[in-house]
């Protein structure tokens, strides 16, 4: 046998996996012979009047040639293209309409297979397109929609379990004062949902914090620094607006959803049920982002103009925090000061319409004293 | 080239027999004992490119190892990496077949491995993933699988229905569709088959006799979990 097999037959007679054999296309038929010791070795002729064609296999890529021969039905798969053009340029005119719809049926397989994967294609990248350029506004949405009673619940639990662990100042000068504060700002605010219960735990820690539902932590480290009661109240001003623009659940909702999405991505089931523990600790260490510190800045500033509270309190603190390194001053660690914020504040300072500042009942050397 | 499988069953190895200069690709860790006589090489089937889509696409070793017996004859032990049956098969140049991506063991020269794309509800659906192996030319094909292998005859036109992750090679003149085991979408996963392929002959479908995903959930809960 000097040529090899270009085609496989199959038939009751033949093996399952079909016999090999070489198929030349002739003037009047094809000529099949047979390669295999299996089946009978005479070259079998068959005429093309009595062939049918279409298209088979697994991907409609071959060419299937049937017939019924002296020894039953017979089925060819042809896949080599130079035999199936020769076939098809020999054929006659019956057969022809039969290989425009294997051929039609081809192009159509293939245009749907295309179809489908630049759909797939499609839906795939507009989705991480769209995730990436409007998380921003899906994170909005679903914040919008958590309760605020949610929200507080969510804060409470990990404020109870903070103070736990810390010295709280109950009563005093400082704590009055702070009182005063939160009131006059509350007092401003319209519509507002939260209940605010502001806490100064003794810490030198030069900081204070914001949880979701309005719960705020202040430092009897940062008052200590403080050098009048305006710039305390500037930093309160700041974390007010926190709770207020919902800036902690936005980033839990955030950074659950990015991680939600990780641990579908990589099948890590446990993923998911450690990340529900660890949103008791995520809420302290939530690193706002900087556009939501812009905000809390432009926000808070407005506040404490709103309270008759001189502003300017809240530059100058921010300012000398920022001067110089001055022991733990974690507040700066998640605030960053930049120069360009400063400014940004005072150009909005500015701006705004001037108000004669009502200064506070307390004095302020006294609150410190206190501490 | 002369081969036999060794032990069959569930651990078999398979021998392989090469004349002097003959040479067999097999699966990276595949050979187990070899005559001195032979050379191990590795080698990146399809060039860098295509043993790279290989390792991402299809999951199967980057590299395949060459064994050449090029200080004379000489014979090599071959084993897969789980337990399970090998089947030998003969590639005459017209039957090619479609492999899933763990069932290749070891190959002659002259046998031609692709990578291939399977259609979105196969791949999606079909329990083999998108890519599979196409695996054309001439000469030896030694296929793995993860317990026995059963081989399934189809005549043209004739039906079978194959759980999915159960296939392991099937020839090209077959097609398939994946469909509901039942006919109802709540009862086709709880009757636990969740999606089947259903067969079309001619052809032959090699199918194992174990399903290797369900196989490591099953095992996953008798491993202890440290925490």
């Amino acid at each position: 046998m000097a040529s090899p097999p270009n085609a496989l037959c199959f038939g009751d007679e033949f093996p399952a996996a079909g016999a090999p054999c070489l198929v030349q296309v002739e003037e009047h038929g094809l000529t099949v012979t047979f390669t295999s010791d299996t089946a009978d070795s005479e070259p079998e002729s068959v005429p093309f009047s009595t062939l049918t064609v279409s298209a088979g296999g697994l991907d409609h890529d071959q060419l299937v040639v049937k017939w019924v021969g002296p020894k039953g039905e017979r089925t060819l798969y042809l896949k080599n293209p130079d035999t199936i053009r020769a076939f098809r340029q020999a054929a006659p005119d019956h057969l022809s309409h039969s290989f425009a719809q294997a051929a039609e049926q081809v192009r159509q397989v293939r245009h749907r297979g295309r179809l489908v994967w630049s759909l797939v294609v499609g839906v795939v990248l507009s989705t991480v397109l769209g995730l990436w350029f409007g998380s921003d506004l899906l994170v909005e949405i679903a914040v919008s929609r958590i309760p605020v009673e949610w929200e507080q619940k969510l804060g409470e639990s990990a404020y109870r379990d903070f103070l736990s662990h810390q010295e709280v100042m109950k009563e005093g000068p400082a704590v009055a004062a702070l009182g005063e504060m939160t009131q006059r700002m509350t007092a401003q605010i319209p519509d507002n949902p939260y209940k605010f219960e502001v806490t100064v735990v003794k810490s030198d820690v030069i900081n204070a914090f914001a949880l979701p539902g309005g719960y705020v932590v202040v430092f009897t480290g940062l008052m200590k620094k403080a050098e009048s009661g305006e710039e305390v109240a500037g930093v309160l001003s700041h974390e007010l607006n926190h709770v207020l623009q919902r800036h902690g659940l936005e980033r839990i909702v955030k950074n659950l959803g990015l991680m939600a999405v990780a641990a579908i991505v990589f099948g890590n089931q446990q993923g998911l049920v450690g990340m529900m523990k660890q949103l008791g600790v995520e809420l302290f260490t939530l690193k706002f982002g900087r556009e939501q510190e812009t905000e809390a800045d432009l926000k808070g500033l407005q506040l404490l103009q709103r309270a008759r509270i001189d502003p300017s309190g809240m530059i100058t603190f921010f300012e000398r925090l920022s001067e110089k390194d001055q022991g733990r001053m974690e507040w700066l660690s998640t605030h960053p000061m930049s120069a360009a914020r400063a400014e940004r504040l005072k150009a909005e300072l500015a701006a705004l319409p001037k108000k004669l500042p009502e200064p506070f009942m307390f004095d302020w050397k006294q609150v410190q004293a206190g501490l | 080239m002369k081969s036999e499988v060794l032990y069959p069953g569930a651990f078999p190895m398979v021998r392989v027999e090469l004349a002097a200069g003959e040479n067999i690709k097999a699966e990276s860790g595949a050979m187990v004992a070899c005559s001195p006589t032979i050379d191990i090489e590795s080698k990146m089937e399809g060039g860098f490119l295509g043993a790279l889509s290989r390792k991402f696409l299809t999951g199967e070793k980057f590299f395949f190892q060459t064994l050449r017996a090029s200080r004379g004859p000489g014979e090599a032990l071959l084993a897969p990496t789980v337990p399970g049956e090998i089947v030998i098969l003969e590639l005459d140049g017209v039957n090619d077949y479609m492999v899933q991506k763990d069932g290749f063991l070891a190959g002659a020269d002259g046998i031609v491995i692709e990578n291939k794309m399977q259609g979105l509800s196969r791949g999606l659906l079909g329990g083999e993933g998108f890519f599979i192996l196409n695996i054309s030319g001439k000469g030896m094909l030694v296929l793995n699988s993860f317990g026995a292998i059963h081989k399934i005859e189809l005549k043209p036109n004739q039906e079978y229905i194959v759980d999915n992750s159960h296939l392991v090679a099937w020839s090209s003149t077959t097609s398939y569709n994946i469909e509901k085991a039942t006919s109802g979408w709540v009862a086709s996963f709880t009757s636990g088959e969740g999606f089947v392929c259903r067969f079309r002959g001619p052809g032959l479908v090699y199918i194992q006799s174990r399903n290797p995903g369900s196989f490591g959930a099953w095992i996953r809960q008798f491993i202890p979990v440290s925490e």
